[in-house]
């Protein structure tokens, strides 16, 4: 009641009746950011990603430790610096998810597996590879071990992601509001299933289950790329159409 | 499924927009579910070219662990899903010509087939186990269980479907065919996987 008379009373000065939906906007542009400095991190400064082998014998591990020291030091403390952008993008798509006519405890259960997610699926390899070149004269079996400890994390941390997908698809085939388009849900199983395939990644030591693997990683990857493009396009889409009104009100 | 149930007053564009369809003949069930199912095969093929290659690598290997697959098992599991997609295309002729007591029917017929289809699958596995045959005994028993059980999965997911269809049938006056379509179309193609993979898997030489 107050809030509205405010709004009334002074439409030319309230930033958020000019720009209702910047907040979002911010939001929505933290996530390409936030990807392409993912990219950096992992492809360009730390190659993790495609990730070595799992097979590597143990002095070639070393030797990708200590020639690559200074890499791993620049992207995983940029990656310690910059992860909690990833929570924008969380706090977007929760927003959004609020609106659908599903219930809203899927919006939350998104929310709080991501925040979990982040831990073995991004920060914990970070640790694992940063504390290996922190001192990477160390005994070159606790190399192996940090080498292996990260990468499996990264690669094998299965179960916050499946039900992330889960809640998202079925948030989005219960929503009678069409906030975001049907396949998008259907799409999410995909990622779901890209998750499970991964699962040999804590066995093998190579063929296309190992973490490096076509299936494991090169397949899982593809996926989940056309499917944060997908979700970020929708995404835009949905801020678009939300009513004012429903903002405002 | 139901993100485009439709409220009370939502009844008349819902029956408007599939009196459409129809007229039209457009693609069975709604487009979303398509690009699910062919999103469906090209992930499939991925693992089948992965099959493909390893086996390739190791021909021999391949053959003499393929003589340890239960072909009987394999041969039963088939025909049961085959079945299974029968009774569910005849429940969407039900359902077109809204006979919903058929319709009801033949898709719980269909389900008991599916799971009757988990259930072999489960004692295969099992038989396998028991003998000493894991995930990790080579690479084409590596195969094996990967892509049966991706199958699985999807033929749990399938078995969900076919409950929320045939609850569509019995709790609706009038069950809106693109819906058990949709969900028809799924099945479907859990079907022609499996057939893909029974063939990779049990018959090729």
């Amino acid at each position: 009641m107050t809030r509205t008379a405010t709004v009334a009373a002074r439409p030319a000065t309230d930033g958020r009746r000019l720009r209702p939906k910047l907040d979002q906007w911010i939001c929505w542009w933290s996530i390409p950011i936030f990807y392409n400095l993912f990219g950096l991190i992992f492809v360009y400064f730390t190659k993790i990603m495609p990730p070595p082998s799992p097979g590597l014998t143990q002095d070639e591990i070393v030797a990708f430790i200590r020639t690559n020291a200074t890499n791993l030091q620049i992207g995983f403390v940029l990656l310690a610096l910059t992860l909690g952008l990833a929570s924008l993008s969380s706090g977007i798509i929760v927003v959004q998810m609020r609106r659908m006519s599903s219930a809203r405890v899927l919006a939350y259960a998104y929310l709080a597996v991501l925040a979990v997610a982040a831990l073995p699926g991004c920060l914990f390899c970070g640790f694992m590879f940063v504390l290996a070149a922190f001192r990477p004269d160390r005994d070159p079996r606790i190399l192996v071990l940090l080498y292996d400890m990260g990468l499996l994390s990264f690669v094998g941390s299965l179960g916050c992601f499946v039900i992330q997908y889960l809640v998202f698809a079925i948030a989005i085939v219960l929503d009678k509001r069409a906030i975001f388009p049907k396949w998008l849900g259907y799409m999410s199983i995909w990622g779901l299933v890209t998750e499970l395939v991964a699962l040999p990644s804590w066995i093998f030591r190579g063929g296309p289950y190992a973490w490096n693997g076509a299936i494991s990683f090169w397949l899982g990857t593809a996926i989940f790329v056309v499917w944060e493009v997908c979700l970020v396009v929708s995404l835009y889409g949905a801020v678009k159409r939300q009513p004012l009104d429903e903002i405002l009100a | 499924m139901n993100a485009r149930e439709a409220r009370p007053g939502d009844l008349g564009i819902s029956a408007s927009r599939h009196a459409g369809r129809e007229a039209k003949r457009e693609l069975p069930g709604d487009v979303d579910v398509w690009v699910f199912v062919i999103g469906e095969m090209v992930v499939f093929a991925a693992y089948f070219a992965a099959y493909v290659v390893d086996r390739g690598r190791n021909q021999e290997l391949f053959l003499q662990s393929q003589q340890l697959l239960s072909p009987g098992l394999g041969v039963v599991n088939t025909l049961v899903l085959l079945t299974s997609s029968l009774f569910v295309a005849l429940s969407v002729r039900a359902t077109r010509t809204a006979d919903a007591r058929t319709a009801s029917q033949c898709l719980a017929l269909g389900g008991a087939c599916g799971a009757a289809f988990a259930l072999i699958k489960s004692f295969e596995w099992y038989s396998k186990l028991r003998v000493g045959l894991t995930i990790s005994t080579n690479a084409f028993f590596m195969h094996y269980y990967m892509m049966t059980g991706v199958h699985f999965f999807h033929v749990v997911l399938g078995l969900v479907l076919l409950t929320i269809l045939w609850r569509e049938i019995h709790h609706t006056d009038a069950p809106r065919a693109w819906v058990i379509e949709s969900g028809a179309c799924y099945w479907h193609a859990i079907d022609l996987l499996w057939i893909v993979i029974f063939a990779l898997l049990y018959l090729m030489r």
